[in-house]
């Protein structure tokens, strides 16, 4: 994917403090051109900081933002061409949705026949012709959204950066629209990074997620790896869902299992008794009484129950972790 | 209830209205022969030397000037005060209510000793300087709060697109803020319109005088008698300018508030 090995965007041991507060700590971290990169994480675990440190809407306290080999680190929002949707769209209330196109374009200085073929361009590729002079008061979440994404597309930015696009859309809408943004924005020559604390939504938009807690990087890999591979136990918690069992089998070493790795058959290592019965439609989810405590176990809706359930799983999806840092354990060792 | 408070409000401004058409001997005791009511009280208001749009003009000028420099330095100040962190923010807010609640009355006879030494006297557009050192701490409270109301990511999703502090204040910050200038503006122009202690001492020269002051002085060619008539139809000619500012810059404020917010 690399043209030459500095094209795309870089991150090099970034951190941001806040008085006392470390909210990024030196994060390394590479999108390539045209990719897509999911930063996930809880809320407060420096996503949100990252992207402004990426536009330079807040300065870095050590480290260096480069782009295709330049350093942007010590320049301002704006002349960096980096574009950003907001949480909250941020469209000026006061202007038509032409009107919010038109402005950064007029500051700029584009001449008004080129202005007005870009803004053609845009409201036909988005698909805002009808609303092109409304306010945004006057227009739903998603058409909103549209417009934001608009005018971040507008001035053919070379970063594009987006802060929870989705997050004040109902869920339905936002399933129809991933599709629709991934065909906007992904594939084009720019890197993206995207901003998300739902996980379904970085598995559905990005190639790659970085996984952050506490203002570290934990993880950056395919939602595959990160899934199957996990370095350490805050990853191998915070995706996928239901949640991986946590179990205490011995002093020191956990045993990490997801639910859908465990079958409940006659025979099986570990007595289990049924406490709970979740009905999920495609799938039921059985939450078990065992001897380490209540273990989760997805299977498929209709399966019969054992009159004396036991557990048990394959060797290969046993995920060991140190009890108190939360490291991975080597695989597979007893 | 709502009517209690409309009676309660409009009261005295009726009563005036009420007064200025009155014939004086009409004020104390019912007349019995002739109607009571007389249009000779605006006669001799409107008939004084200087005439009276003299004095309602020079008001209006120390006003509008008193306004306009007051809102021209407190946008840049609230504007810096909210983006200011830590406790430099703390103690000039502080610094500000305790300037804004301090009593103008006890500062006259400063503000004299400066006009005098400065030869300020008897200048209407001078005037407007004690006028805005005095608006502007509450004008910067009031506009701070405003534009701490504005939503962060507005101003930011300017500047990435490239806008400087000059551009995004007048393209973005300040279209979202008039209905907090217009209202800021009314109060600072009510500040100046109705300031007496001040436009007294600083004021001599006939002519020049502010529309307080004026009135004042009506009744005191006159020492048995009050002239309540003349009194009341100068103080209803002096506030209809004022009627029709704050019916023009409610329709601003009201159509400013239904703009719509960022609020999804």
């Amino acid at each position: 994917m690399n043209l030459t090995p500095a094209a795309g965007l870089e991150l090099r041991q970034l951190c941001r403090d806040l008085g006392e507060r470390r909210l990024l700590d030196r994060l390394d971290l590479k999108v390539a051109p045209g990719e897509c990169l999911a930063l996930l994480g809880p809320s407060g675990c420096g996503k949100s900081t990252t992207l402004r440190l990426v536009a330079g809407l807040d300065p870095a306290s050590a480290g260096k933002v480069l782009l295709d080999g330049e350093d942007l680190t010590d320049r301002g929002p704006g002349e960096r061409q980096v574009a950003m949707v907001f949480q909250s769209y941020a469209l000026y209330p006061h202007l038509s949705v032409e009107g919010n196109l038109a402005l950064g374009l007029k500051v700029r200085g584009v001449p008004v026949r080129e202005r007005q073929r870009r803004i053609e361009a845009i409201l036909d590729l988005l698909q805002l012709q009808e609303l092109r002079l409304r306010r945004p008061a006057q227009l739903s979440g998603g058409q909103r959204q549209r417009v934001a994404l608009a005018r971040a597309l507008l001035r053919q930015p070379r970063i594009v950066l987006l802060d929870e696009p989705m997050s004040n859309l109902d869920a339905q809408l936002r399933e129809e629209l991933r599709p629709e943004l991934r065909r906007l924005l992904c594939g084009r020559e720019q890197p993206v990074i995207y901003v998300t604390h739902d996980q379904q939504e970085a598995v559905g938009m990005a190639d790659r997620i970085a996984l952050l807690e506490g203002g570290r990087l934990q993880q950056v890999g395919s939602p595959r790896e990160l899934y199957a591979d996990p370095a350490n136990r805050f990853v191998a918690s915070f995706l996928g869902r239901p949640a991986i069992n946590l179990l205490a089998m011995e002093p020191h070493r956990q045993l990490g299992l997801r639910p859908e790795h465990l079958r409940l058959g006659d025979d099986g290592a570990v007595a289990a008794r049924l406490q709970r019965r979740e009905w999920w439609g495609h799938q039921q989810l059985l939450w078990l009484d065992t001897p380490w405590g209540t273990v989760r176990v997805l299977t498929a809706p209709e399966t019969p129950l054992p009159t004396e359930p036991r557990l048990s799983w394959q060797r290969q999806h046993e995920l060991w972790f140190d009890p108190r840092s939360g490291e991975r354990l080597a695989h597979g060792r007893i | 209830m709502r009517l209690l408070v409309l009676l309660w409000s409009l009261g005295p401004l009726l009563w005036q209205l009420r007064t200025s058409l009155l014939r004086p001997e009409a004020l104390v005791a019912p007349l019995l022969e002739g109607s009571p009511w007389t249009l000779a009280n605006y006669q001799l208001v409107l008939s004084g030397d200087p005439p009276f749009w003299r004095y309602l003009s020079n008001s209006a000028l120390v006003g509008l000037v008193t306004t306009g420099l007051t809102l021209l330095l407190a946008v840049p100040c609230a504007y810096g005060l909210q983006k200011q962190r830590g406790p430099l923010r703390w103690g000039v807010g502080l610094g500000l209510v305790a300037a804004a609640m301090f009593p103008t009355v006890l500062l006259f006879l400063a503000l004299l000793e400066i006009a005098r030494s400065f030869g300020l006297a008897n200048d209407l557009l001078a005037l407007s300087l004690p006028y805005t050192a005095l608006s502007l701490p509450l004008a910067v409270l009031l506009l701070r709060a405003a534009f701490a109301d504005l939503p962060v990511e507005l101003e930011d999703a300017a500047r990435l697109e490239g806008l400087d502090l000059g551009q995004r204040l007048r393209h973005v910050l300040l279209p979202l803020l008039g209905p907090a200038l217009a209202s800021t503006g009314i109060l600072v122009f009510l500040a100046s319109w109705n300031e007496y202690a001040i436009a007294l001492t600083w004021i001599s020269r006939n002519d020049l005088l502010t529309l307080p002051i004026a009135i004042a002085r009506i009744g005191g060619s006159s020492v048995f008698t009050i002239p309540y008539g003349a009194f009341a139809a100068a103080t209803v000619l002096g506030s209809l300018p004022l009627l029709l500012l704050v019916l023009l810059a409610q329709r601003a404020i009201v159509s400013g508030l239904t703009r719509g917010a960022v609020k999804g």
